[in-house]
């Protein structure tokens, strides 16, 4: 069923991307005013006035509440799409295609909230604004985030991984983190301490979960036509693909070896004119270092199970992360599990400015391609090839 | 008699129960693991839907399963959301068991503290937590042939 039609490609354009920055504690700052800053600083990178936005496309503030805070006078066109971010990506590069806008405002805010940190109910705003339920779900589950957990735990036992194995997901974003100034943690991290970190739920630990942070990502989106009159070279979207199968519950997929995030690769392969050999730059998602390690295996990089090894075999020591045939980073701005959990907005904005060549210290030296798999292996998997114009 | 759907919802307030799985909410009180088999094409599946997903019947018969299977995914809770009875400080096991009835049913509950992993083949049993029966899964008494 896998097609390679893909009349979008290379039609649609970023010509711009901003960011914050992401900090690990309870800002004194709403979400709706993270999400403005980025937005604004997303306008004003590509010359846009408040006339010139015509397409929303964001979760949080949804986009009627954007636009009010904006002020922006006409929109024909918006959605409030769920994370992960390719989401908010593919609906928005398939709007402005279809002529429903001509210049799409795309956003991210993360933000701290009771659903991923106990830590944001110190904040009587935050805690105000929770609909908490009136009882607490049960524990005898793997649904949800859980779910990460436990297919950790199968990964293990089928391919004998270590838990060294997962750790240099973590150490290799932390590394990468430490060269990027929008990032929650920078701190350096060592195996030893990635190993005595506190277990959170068997077999992850602390260091194995994204971090939830404070911050936002903003984009635009447009034709490629019209992105070539704006400041910054145009990144076109190449293919934008989803993924998911019928036995897509945490605990009933058929296993490690068919999920969402093997319908993403037979796609991406298919829609995309380059794959993992062409690719400059590469952000295998990491919300859970079981998801990262999953999907260097099903991109092809190596085979089932030997992600760890793969790793190994590429670490860079002065760097302390890995550098495929001593260039290709992976995750090079530090990743949810190091910059912060952006639901893979912060993937998308990092290729973005590394194909744009505004990485700074993390710059890959002529980057023109980036390969995308934000998502992981539910109902979330995506993925999305870059070209620099 | 059947519990009203008001006491049935307040019961299993930590759960969402919804009218297809509402049946299998009933079983529990029962002490009954209730999972849903298609009565046309006999095919099982889990959690409850409202059609069958092989065939598209909408004669779907939740019924009792033996619960016994084997152990495909494991994993121990250091924290976790409170629950009557359950004290991570013992990191609490939660297990998703193959079913023997099909390739591929799955049910997920917790586990009898022990030397649970994954592969071992393991039975239902219940507990009573907060005056509601709880599926746990417990090693299998007797070795199968
Ligand atoms: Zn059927």
């Amino acid at each position: 069923m896998t097609s390679d039609r893909n009349p979008m490609k290379n039609a649609i354009a970023f010509a711009g991307a901003t960011t914050t920055g992401f900090e690990r504690r309870n800002t004194t700052r709403s979400q709706a005013s993270w999400a403005a800053e980025a937005c604004i600083d997303a306008m004003r990178q590509c010359d846009l006035g408040p006339k010139d936005v015509d397409g929303l496309c964001g979760s949080w503030p949804p986009a009627n509440e954007l636009q009010a805070i904006l002020g922006l006078p006409e929109i024909t066109w918006f959605e409030n799409p769920p994370v992960p971010f390719i989401n908010h990506v593919s609906a928005a590069a398939a709007a402005v295609f279809a002529g429903l806008c001509e210049v799409a405002l795309v956003w991210h805010a993360a933000y701290r909230q009771p659903w991923n940190t106990a830590g944001s109910l110190k904040d009587p705003f935050r805690a105000a604004a929770e609909n908490f339920p009136a009882v607490a779900p049960s524990p005898d589950t793997v649904m949800h985030a859980v779910g990460y957990t436990a297919w950790a735990s199968r990964y293990m036992h089928e391919f004998g991984a270590t838990k060294e194995d997962f750790g240099l997901i973590a150490i290799n974003d932390r590394s990468n983190a430490a060269r990027n100034p929008a990032a929650a943690l920078t701190h350096p991290l060592t195996m030893q301490e990635y190993l005595e970190a506190r277990m959170i739920r068997w077999p992850l630990c602390l260091f194995d979960m994204d971090v939830a942070v404070d911050g936002a990502d903003a984009f635009i989106v447009t034709t490629a036509e019209r992105a070539r009159d704006m400041p910054l070279p145009p990144v076109l979207i190449n293919a934008a693909v989803h993924g998911m199968v019928a036995n897509n519950e945490e605990d009933q997929i058929d296993g490690l070896a068919h999920h969402g995030q093997h319908i993403v690769v037979d796609s991406l392969k298919a829609k995309s004119d380059f794959w993992i050999d062409g690719a400059d730059v590469f952000f295998p998602y990491d919300g859970f270092s079981i998801i990262a390690l999953a999907w260097i295996e099903n991109v092809g990089y190596c085979g089932a199970g030997e992600a760890g090894e793969f790793m190994r075999q590429y670490w860079d020591a002065e760097s302390n992360s890995v550098r495929l045939n001593g260039k290709v980073p992976f995750n090079p701005h530090g990743g949810s599990l190091s910059e912060g959990a952006t639901q893979g907005s912060g993937h998308v904005r990092e290729a973005i400015h590394q194909l744009q060549g505004l990485a700074g210290d993390r710059q890959v030296p002529g980057a023109r391609t980036a390969l995308l798999t934000p998502g992981g292996f539910f109902f979330n998997a995506q993925g999305l090839t870059l070209i620099r114009d | 008699m059947a519990e009203a759907d008001e006491e049935l919802l307040e019961r299993f307030a930590s759960h969402s129960v919804d009218r297809d799985n509402a049946a299998h909410f009933r079983g529990r009180l029962n002490r009954q693991l209730l999972i849903n088999r298609c009565g046309d094409c006999g095919r099982w599946h889990h959690p409850p839907k409202p059609v069958c997903p092989g065939c598209w019947s909408t004669a779907i018969e939740p019924s009792e399963v033996d619960g016994t299977g084997e152990v495909h995914l494991l994993i121990r809770l250091h924290q976790g959301p409170p629950a009557p009875g359950v004290d991570y400080s013992t990191p609490y096991p939660v297990v998703t068991v193959e079913l023997d009835e099909q390739q591929g049913l799955c049910f997920t509950a917790t586990v009898e503290e022990g030397d649970i992993a994954i592969g071992q083949r393991v039975e239902l049993d219940w507990i009573e937590r907060a005056g509601v029966p709880v599926p746990i899964f417990r090693l299998a008494r007797e070795v199968s042939l």
